[in-house]
């Protein structure tokens, strides 16, 4: 039944695009051309993002936080997109925002350069230390502040139209729609802003945007000392993949004398899991690196489960690197806590009732070995864990039981 | 104020000897000695709610480090807290409207305040509210580094309560301490009569001919059966007895008093009755933020025989019982090992516990623990005095009675 869910279209729809990965033997000429979908919505609008193989979410995930060089990134896209990914070394971002660069050209000022949101958000976010919803945030400040709008409903129709190319441009970021959104949320219904004139309130949401950085940092210092409260003397915790927040946590932990001991998965394909085992091992803090699969095989070692979320989901649940999903459920059949370090910034208006029902982002494979010619692969980056599989939420609005998830976001966007 | 600390004292060694004990009278105790502190607290002319608030947390300090495990008191304290800050909001709102109106006439205030007196004195009041407020989304981007800039949030009273004149002053510091004790009073009030509160739900939650299995001896839960009875529901209960404090006994004499039909049933033949029981009712020592259940020892293996069966499990409990902590490690850090004497009798096992022999330790230990923790999945209903909630709603009610700056009032004073 799923075959037939609109997830699955765009699924296939990525795949009928790049036949050349999958079918690159004679009889793939001799094929009938796939029947085409009579109905996709998604035809109509086109992803501006030209580069279907790896979303641009993951690229900045690669770039933060892989082991991996980005040369080795782009040889693996090589490989796996065969002549359909753009030369090595030009990264798609720079093509995607040339192109969009012409279509939001009206955003901009009157300078020479056209200014493009997209630029901006891009410059943002190859910053190392920045969230992607800190990257949008300033982006989006960055429209006000080139913006020539002289009234507030001007302004905020320039914004939601920034927003929207910003969104447009990576549909596969949640944090990057959820910065979006909050930004916007606070553009039109902070009531403080009525009381002002218009260029005081231009300078003030300004201000705030080019704040949100500081606040994001805070914010994962407020999770860090929640968070570390949990952590026992001699207990061992799993962490899965690379995340900024978990490992402040277990920085705070450590720095407060905590005795305890991790096992971090390796985290395929990118690996993050190696780097996160590095950064604690020069923490002092004991560490074991497992494979993906031998999560279950350790299960009944570890006393709890901490991950990070790329963006949590309304119904409680997240939105994580792939494989959390599967951790969650050796943990809940063995009824070891999973706690998730996740800063409300991440929190996403999305309710996905299954695992294809999120635009998948991509991400290539390096198997090792050619893949076997008609062998289809599994890329997508990120899986959804339903909240029933989550203990608590550690976020800078205090520890959450999933189920608060869903009343911060109708409170804010009521 | 010599004569509070001795009554501070003298309440910390009770706790200490656990000559109070139960949450029922331990909150009443700290209620009252919290009214006595703020009313001989002397007021001075600034911060008065900030003056409260440290005598509070100093005095409050020493109460939850007496006895740990008497969530109750720590409760109470927190409540009290919520209540300065919240008196102290509501009159500040109403200076800062009279101040606004009368600058409009007096043309020597701020700008703004000329500009817009109403509308500004509403955001005022609105920005001092949101500072009660847990953080949430919405004053995410806002920018009131609350934390880090204001320690007390009534500060923004404050300023704009020098300008005020000095007789006004008076006046208000008067009314702030009886605002804030009245509202203690009514807290006391509350804690006395939540079980009439609860126990008017009784009728909505049993019903005729049904079999209720409850665990030990609770007031509120004596109190919620025997509302039901009162309004003509016959029905059955049965009584696990509670070992080793027997108290389950007590509650059955009581009951039958009552004419309720009731059977005594030892602890360990729970599992063997609870297929024939519609619903599970006890009583609980604290609830937690995350729902997750502090209660006698051995409810927690009702709870496992109730879900194995689908029978509801249901937790009645008044609200200075609701927590606002997270249980971090509940079976060590929230409990109380008490005496082995409840267990064994020393003259004839004095021989087995004899330090003499086997180099200095005894062979045989006895460990009694008072405490269970019942994780929240196990729960199926809170019946409080606001009513029936999940336990993934107790969050909500948390919020509503204690502000967020509080929580970490004990850590934040003892380090």
């Amino acid at each position: 039944m799923w075959l037939r869910s609109a997830s699955f279209v765009l699924d296939k729809r990525l795949q009928q695009q790049e036949p050349s990965s999958f079918f690159h033997d004679p009889r793939d000429s001799a094929q009938p051309p796939p029947p085409s979908p009579s109905v996709d919505p998604m035809d109509q609008n086109p992803d501006p993002n030209p580069n279907h193989g790896i979303s641009a979410y993951y690229q900045t995930r690669a770039e933060h936080h892989a082991v991996v060089s980005s040369d080795w990134l782009a040889q693996a896209q090589a490989a796996i997109g065969r002549g359909a990914a753009p030369p090595s070394g030009c990264w798609p971002s720079a093509a995607a925002s040339s192109a969009v660069a012409a279509r939001t050209g009206s955003v901009g000022g009157g300078g020479g350069k056209p200014f493009s949101v997209i630029d901006e958000f891009n410059y943002w976010r190859k910053k190392p230390d920045l969230a992607e919803a800190v990257a949008a945030i300033m982006a989006l400040a960055a429209v006000i502040r080139s913006s020539e709008a002289t009234t507030m409903m001007e302004l905020e129709i320039e914004l939601k139209k920034a927003s929207d190319t910003l969104k447009s441009w990576d549909t596969t970021s949640i944090s990057l729609s959820a910065g979006c959104d909050l930004f916007m949320r606070y553009v039109t219904r902070t009531s403080a802003l009525e009381y002002e004139d218009f260029d005081a309130a231009k300078l003030r949401l300004i201000e705030r945007g080019e704040k949100f950085g500081e606040i994001s940092l805070k914010a994962r210092r407020t999770i860090a000392m929640l968070g570390q409260d949990f952590i026992f003397d001699s207990c061992t915790i799993l962490v899965h993949g690379f995340s900024r927040v978990v490992f402040e946590v277990l920085k705070l932990a450590a720095s407060n004398r905590k005795l305890f001991r991790v096992l971090c998965t390796e985290g395929r394909p990118d690996r993050t899991g190696l780097r996160f085992s590095n950064e604690l091992a020069a923490l002092g803090v004991p560490v074991k690196l497992l494979i993906d699969s031998a999560v279950a095989y350790s299960m009944d070692e570890v006393d709890m489960v901490f991950v990070g979320a790329d963006g949590v989901v309304e119904s409680g649940g997240i939105i994580n690197m792939m494989g959390t999903y599967q951790i969650a459920l050796v943990a809940h059949s063995m009824n070891k806590p999973v706690y998730v370090a996740a800063e409300s910034y991440k929190f996403a208006r999305l309710y996905p009732l299954d695992q294809k029902d999120l635009a998948p982002a991509l991400r290539p494979i390096d198997f090792g070995v050619p893949i076997p010619s008609g062998v289809e692969v599994e890329t997508s980056a990120r899986d959804y864990t339903p909240p029933q599989y989550l203990t608590l939420l550690f976020t800078d609005l205090g520890v959450l039981t999933p189920s608060v998830v869903s009343d911060e976001l109708i409170q804010l966007y009521l | 104020m010599p004569d509070v600390q001795a009554l501070v004292n003298d309440f910390v060694l009770k706790l200490k000897r656990r000559k109070i004990e139960g949450s029922h009278a331990s909150a009443r105790h700290t209620a009252e000695l919290l009214r006595s502190v703020i009313s001989q607290q002397r007021m001075p002319h600034t911060n008065q709610a900030g003056a409260l608030i440290d005598a509070v947390k100093a005095v409050g300090e020493q109460l939850i480090a007496a006895n740990p495990v008497e969530l109750a008191v720590g409760n109470i304290v927190r409540r009290v807290l919520h209540i300065i800050r919240e008196e102290d909001l509501s009159s500040t709102a109403t200076a800062i409207e009279g101040l606004g109106l009368s600058a409009g006439s007096d043309d020597d205030d701020e700008g703004q305040h000329v500009d817009h007196p109403a509308l500004s004195a509403a955001a005022l009041a609105a920005a001092a509210r949101s500072t009660l407020r847990a953080p949430s989304l919405q004053t995410l981007l806002e920018d009131i580094p609350r934390s880090a800039v204001t320690p007390q949030p009534p500060s923004s009273g404050g300023d704009s309560e020098g300008k005020s004149k000095s007789a006004d002053k008076n006046l208000r510091s008067r009314k702030l301490k009886h605002d804030v004790i009245e509202a203690i009073n009514e807290l006391i009030q509350d804690i006395d009569t939540c079980h009439e509160q609860v126990s008017e739900q009784a009728v909505e939650h049993i019903h005729q001919n049904e079999v209720i299995l409850t665990f030990g001896r609770s007031r509120t839960v004596k109190e919620f059966l025997c509302a039901a009875k009162e309004k003509n529901r016959s029905f059955r209960v049965f009584v696990a007895e509670g070992a080793p404090r027997y108290q389950g006994h007590v509650l059955a004499k009581e009951l039958v008093g009552k004419g309720i039909q009731t059977t005594v049933i030892t602890d360990s033949a729970v599992f063997a009755m609870i297929s024939r029981v519609n619903m599970v009712i006890v009583g609980a020592h604290a609830i937690m933020a995350n729902g997750g259940v502090i209660a006698p020892v051995g409810i927690n293996m009702v709870a496992l025989a109730a879900q194995r069966h689908a029978v509801p499990f249901v937790v009645v409990a008044g609200s200075h019982k609701l927590c606002p902590l997270y249980p971090h490690n509940p079976e060590v850090l929230l409990n109380d090992l008490k005496s082995p004497s409840d267990l064994l009798d020393f003259g004839e096992f004095s021989d087995c516990m004899d330090f003499g022999s086997h180099g200095g330790s005894p062979l045989l230990h006895v460990v009694n623990p008072a405490f269970d923790y019942v994780p929240p999945k196990l729960v199926s209903l809170f019946i409080t005095d606001t009513g029936g909630h999940n336990p993934s709603y107790v969050y909500r009610l948390i919020a509503d009675y204690y502000s967020a700056d509080d929580l970490v009032v004990k850590r934040r004073s003892t380090s």
